[in-house]
C-alpha cells in the first residue's frame, strides 16, 4: 500500500497531501442506540409501595448485573442455565430448554424453562438473581408471538424438544431479533387451561377445532375491557428513568 | 364447640375499582353515560362514589383528546366514551385546546348536602374547569 498511487489518482500538485475521506460510522451507532433492551423485572409494578424499596432493590440487582452477566432474552428463546449443585458430580448442573415465562419483579425475578427429556417434559423456574447460578447462555434469541408460552404444556411434545448438546447460535446483526411466527399443534382436547378462551389472548396456536367450539369461547370475551382507560399502565416515563439509572450504574 | 370471635370483615386488599352497578360492563355503561353528559353539560351533580369513578375516566379522556383528531386510537376511545357523536367533536375542537396547557388535573370535585328523596345519598358536583 503506498502513498504514491494516491497521489497519482488524486491528479493535484505533488505536494498537497490529501485527509482520505473519513468512514460514515454515524449510521451504526444511532441503531445500536436505537434498541434498547431494558429487562422486565426493572420495572416496578403499579402500586401503593414506597419507591424507596424499588430504588434499592435496582441498586442490588445493578450489582449483581456487574459481576455476572445476565444476557437480553424474551419468552421463547432457548437458554442453558448451569446452576452450583452439591450433589451432582461435577457440583455443577446445566439444564437447556425455552423459556415459557417471566415472571416477577425486581429481585425475585424468575423465568421457566421447559423441555422434554426422554419423552418427559420438564420444567423448571429459575431466579435470575440466584447466587448459585453460574452462567446463563443464550443458545439462540428469539422471541414468539405470545408472552407466555404455557400452551407448550398441552401442544405435541415435538414443539418442546431441544437438543441439549445444541451449539450457541451467533448472531451477527445487532438489531432486530427474529420474531418466530410459529403455530404451535396441540393433542386433543382436555387441555390444562382452556387456551381458546379471549381472556388469554394467544396467538401461536393453530386452533383445529370446530366452529362451534371457537364461536362458543367468544361468549367470555370482554370487549369492554380495552376501552377501560383506568387499567393501562404507560411505563414509558419511568423506562427512561430506569434505563438511565441502570446504565448509569452499569458503568462506574 | 369453638365461637367465632373474631368478626368476618370485608376487606378490599387494594382493589381501586368500586363495584357500581350490575356488573363490570353495567360499570363502565354508567360512568360513561356520566362521562357524556359531563361533556356536553360540563357541570353536573351524582352520587359522589360515581362522580369519583367518573373523574378518573374523564381525565384519561381528555389525554386521549390531546393526542390529536388523527390519533386512531384516540377516535376509538372518544368515540366509545361518548355516546353522542356530535360531542366528539366538540372533545377534540373544543376542550383539547382548552386543556393543552395543564399538565393534569382538568375536574373539580365538591360535595353538595344529602339528596332530596329518600335514600339521603351523599352528592357531589363534578365540573370541568374554565367552564362558562
Amino acid at each position: 500500500f503506498s502513498c504514491s498511487a494516491c497521489r497519482a489518482s488524486s491528479d493535484e500538485k505533488p505536494g498537497k497531501f490529501q485527509p482520505p475521506p473519513k468512514p460514515v460510522i454515524i449510521d451504526k451507532l444511532k441503531q445500536i442506540e436505537e434498541r434498547r433492551f431494558l429487562s422486565p423485572e426493572f420495572i416496578p409494578p403499579r402500586g401503593r409501595t414506597d419507591p424507596l424499596k424499588f430504588f434499592i432493590e435496582r441498586k442490588d440487582m445493578i450489582q449483581r448485573r456487574k459481576v455476572f452477566n445476565i444476557p437480553e432474552f424474551y419468552v421463547g428463546s432457548i437458554l442453558a442455565v448451569t446452576t452450583a449443585d452439591l450433589y451432582a458430580k461435577d457440583k455443577v448442573n446445566r439444564f437447556v430448554g425455552i423459556c415459557i415465562q417471566r415472571g416477577g419483579k425486581g429481585l425475585g425475578a424468575t423465568f421457566v424453562l421447559r423441555n422434554v427429556i426422554e419423552n418427559q417434559g420438564v420444567e423448571i423456574c429459575y431466579e435470575l438473581y440466584n447466587p448459585r447460578i453460574q452462567a446463563i447462555e443464550v443458545l439462540k434469541l428469539e422471541k414468539r408471538l405470545d408472552d407466555n408460552l404455557m400452551y407448550l404444556r398441552d401442544a405435541l411434545p415435538e414443539y418442546s424438544t431441544f437438543d441439549v448438546n445444541m451449539k450457541p447460535e451467533t448472531r451477527l446483526d445487532h438489531e432486530e431479533i427474529p420474531i418466530n411466527k410459529l403455530q404451535v399443534r396441540m393433542k386433543p382436547k382436555p387441555w390444562s387451561k382452556r387456551w381458546e378462551r379471549p381472556k388469554y389472548n394467544i396467538k401461536g396456536i393453530k386452533f383445529e377445532l370446530p366452529e362451534k367450539v371457537m364461536k362458543e369461547a367468544q361468549k367470555w370475551s370482554q370487549p369492554w375491557l380495552e376501552f377501560d382507560m383506568l387499567r393501562e399502565y404507560d411505563t414509558s416515563k419511568i423506562e427512561e428513568k430506569i434505563w438511565k439509572e441502570v446504565n448509569e450504574g452499569l458503568k462506574k | 364447640g369453638e365461637m367465632r370471635l373474631s368478626v368476618a370483615a370485608a376487606i378490599s386488599h387494594g382493589r381501586v375499582f368500586r363495584r357500581l352497578g350490575l356488573g363490570p360492563r353495567s360499570r363502565l355503561d354508567l360512568l360513561r353515560n356520566l362521562v357524556t353528559a359531563l361533556v356536553r353539560h360540563e357541570r353536573i351533580e351524582a352520587p359522589w362514589a360515581r362522580a369519583d369513578e367518573m373523574r378518573g375516566y374523564a381525565e384519561r379522556l381528555i389525554d386521549y383528546a390531546k393526542l390529536g383528531d388523527t390519533n386512531e386510537r384516540a377516535m376509538r376511545m372518544a368515540d366509545f366514551w361518548l355516546t353522542e357523536k356530535d360531542l366528539i367533536h366538540k372533545l377534540f375542537k373544543v376542550l383539547a385546546p382548552r386543556f393543552q396547557p395543564h399538565p393534569g388535573s382538568y375536574t373539580r370535585l365538591l360535595q353538595i348536602p344529602n339528596r332530596d328523596g329518600l335514600d339521603r345519598a351523599k352528592m357531589a358536583v363534578i365540573e370541568l374547569k374554565g367552564n362558562p
